[in-house]
């Protein structure tokens, strides 16, 4: 049953030979696997082959394949692995007559939008018209926003089919997704194991080709953490790149929608798609979106260091003791990979890194003690019974709420009371300050930083449930890059030795604000050059199916 | 290869010696890390912490002031974690910041506020729907002056 995808273990202990490194001829994409009709042999341009969204696109309009019958394997699938891994809340029940439409304008040979077909799954804090969402608390349960949020409106019209609302853990506030009101989410890789968080369902569904990509959000490295637990491409834009209309307030000065994917060429497809200015959030930037496309390029030859030139820098204090050695290698792996790309890898310190992580709880759980007081129970969500005002506030509150979502309001509560704002808040952001400056001089002396996506490979369900400082720990080597604002993008690569099949670890790439072409860019070529792993959990590999 | 070579006999690095929780700089995870062992085997936070005008969290104070009823189990259980990731905060307290200004988000780009022209929402209808209790034109609470 696992026999077939085993990870070949010994390569992530040492870094790549030239020798060992042969043009890549076959995707990690589930394209090649047995169970999926999409017709990879019909797209010519090679160097596209690993994105899903551009096979589906060749594929429907070719006439391999019928929308209807991509829809079909792909919800065949969903309901044979749903059971286990409980990605989803909701499933919109509107999909398979979604296609059918889109099948009859392909007949009649009407244009179709460029993510025509795409299966999206959209976490559940992220706000959809016809659907319910909740953000994975009681407090809105069946809730149904009146609008779509601005990313999900312009993926629906650029042809994107919403599968349904994945799980996290409530209001994004958690790494495993154990913290939603309503399920608790599995990994695909080890069913024992959490998907990370918050953005779990959203990373387990993709890893599961329960869907082609997803929405997440990232406010501490609920993008990029769970991407790196369950094997995918997590991609984690500049602050301010995509609107955040729609996405339900954590902590709105670090808060992104970021995309999921099983290749960088679909994260980035997925970003230009739902980026751009939006009268609806100041935040969101005036500046034009450039077309990602042409960092897509062939470059399936290492010999010709495609990268040469690049300076990358490696964060020193990212790989010290606290982070397991198999995630230690499968980095230092990475930047051999890198290297033999033609980059330059040369270590960096960021001094005020290890300050980044109470700063961000601090600031996080200000900002939520402040976003979340509109969940009071009058104008939506769950109301108690209560003969007196104060009462139905607390009262809602308190049977709508789960307890990280109380303590955290609490804390914020606490940092923002009088007399003690300047001790913390303050404080909090004069950090972000160094934090800014030092990630600054970084990017001046390098074009990229490389660093883990987290300490260790996913663990096991329960394990760190009741111990808040330990789950915050875990955040280490993400929330600097949200305090920062800068885009960032976790891509598995390689694993350690645990599970039934080994857990998949990924490496994360920040770059300058607004510079997520060059990600792009690097992480595709790494992708296409990084030989002698599959990251296709067994159990999509064996075809549950 | 002279950068690699670097990488692989940097990994793994020594460990550090254990400092003091009030201690100034942090700087890495391993540090973090340790110092949060240190917390959980010897308690060794103190009220100092805080230093001299911060008082620790009065829980039944925080959680009316939060709108959030908690019962005497929930004290109980938040408590401790509350109080625990407090104390951790309170190691900002040791950083000298005293130059530096705060930054009140990512500062990747400026404001883009619209002009300040009322507009009408065109999805109202679909709003009042989720209004659990009301009656046109208002929404429905009970009495609003309490006992005080």
């Amino acid at each position: 049953m696992l026999s077939t995808l085993q990870p070949p273990r010994s390569l992530s202990r040492f870094p790549f030979r030239l020798s060992s490194i042969k043009p890549r001829h076959i995707t990690f994409a589930v394209s090649s696997s047995s169970s999926l009709p999409v017709a990879t042999s019909a797209v010519t341009d090679q160097s596209l082959q690993s994105s899903q969204i551009l096979t589906i696109r060749h594929s429907l309009l070719s006439r391999h394949l019928t929308a209807t019958q991509l829809v079909e394997s792909y919800l065949t699938r969903l309901r044979l692995t749903e059971p286990q891994l409980k990605c989803f809340l909701h499933i919109s029940d509107n999909v398979l007559k979604q296609a059918q439409e889109l099948d009859d304008k392909i007949n009649k040979g009407e244009d179709v939008g460029p993510l025509a077909g795409v299966l999206v799954g959209v976490k559940d804090n992220i706000c959809t018209s016809d659907m319910p969402s909740t953000g994975g608390s009681r407090i809105l349960e069946n809730y149904r926003a009146p609008y779509d949020a601005t990313a999900v409106r312009r993926m629906k019209e650029k042809g994107a089919i919403v599968v349904g609302k994945t799980n996290l853990d409530e209001f994004g506030m958690g790494s495993t997704t154990e913290g939603s009101a309503f399920q608790v989410t599995s990994n695909p890789w080890d069913v024992s194991r959490v998907p990370g968080g918050s953005s779990g369902g959203s990373a387990a569904a993709v890893s599961a080709r329960q869907c082609v990509v997803s929405l997440g959000s990232d406010t501490g490295g609920s993008v990029r953490q769970p991407a790196s637990f369950c094997g995918v491409v997590g991609l984690k834009p500049t602050y301010g790149r995509v609107s955040r209309f729609g996405l339900m307030a954590y902590a709105s000065s670090l808060d992104v929608i970021g995309c999921f994917g099983t290749s960088v060429a679909d994260t980035g497809i997925l970003l230009h798609a739902i980026s751009g200015h939006d009268r609806y959030d100041a935040t969101s930037s005036i500046r034009e979106v450039p077309n990602f496309t042409p960092q897509f390029t062939s470059a399936n030859l290492v010999e010709s260091r495609p990268l040469k030139g690049l300076r990358v820098g490696i964060i020193r204090e990212t790989l010290d003791d606290g982070v397991d050695n198999g995630v230690k290698s499968a980095i230092s792996c990475a930047a051999s990979h890198l290297e033999e790309l033609g980059c330059t890898v040369t270590e960096v310190s960021l001094p005020s890194f290890s300050l980044g992580l109470p700063a961000y709880y601090i600031l996080a759980s200000s900002e939520s003690s402040s976003n979340l007081s509109r969940y009071d129970g009058v104008r939506y969500g769950k109301q108690a019974v209560a003969d007196e005002l104060n009462m139905l506030y607390g009262d809602s509150r308190a049977q709508g709420f789960g307890p990280e979502v109380k303590m955290r309001i609490l804390m914020g509560t606490y940092a923002l009371s009088a007399g003690y704002y300047d001790a913390y808040y303050k404080r909090a952001q004069q950090v972000r300050t160094l934090i800014q400056k030092s990630f600054k001089a970084a990017l001046d002396a390098n074009d990229i930083l490389i660093s883990p996506a987290a300490p260790s490979a996913a663990y096991k369900i329960g394990e760190k449930k009741n111990d808040p400082l330990a789950m915050y720990a875990g955040d280490i080597m993400t929330v600097n890059v949200n305090l920062a604002g800068l885009p960032a993008l976790v891509l598995p690569c390689g694993f350690v030795e645990e599970g039934p099949a080994g857990l998949p670890v990924g490496v994360q790439m920040i770059g300058a604000a607004f510079d997520e072409a060059t990600l792009l860019k690097v992480g595709h070529i790494f992708e296409q050059t990084l030989q002698g792993f599959k990251f296709v959990p067994p159990m999509v590999a064996d075809g549950a199916s | 290869m002279g950068s690699r070579a670097l990488l692989l006999l940097k990994l793994p690095a020594p460990a550090r010696p254990l400092s003091s929780f009030n201690n100034r700089k942090l700087s890495s995870a391993s540090e973090l890390l340790s110092r949060y062992n240190c917390y959980r085997t010897r308690r060794c936070f103190t009220k100092a912490t805080y230093g001299s005008s911060l008082e620790p969290p009065n829980l039944p104070r925080l959680a009316e002031t939060a709108r959030i009823s908690l019962t005497p189990d929930e004290v109980e259980e938040f408590a401790p974690k509350i109080r625990q990731v407090i104390d951790w905060f309170g190691q900002l307290q040791a950083v000298d910041l005293s130059s530096v200004d705060p930054a009140i988000r990512a500062d990747t780009e400026g404001e883009n506020l619209r002009d300040d022209i009322p507009q009408p929402y065109e999805k109202r209808e679909a709003a009042v729907a989720a209004i659990p209790s009301y009656e046109e034109p208002y929404i429905k609470v009970p009495k609003v002056l309490n006992k005080e």
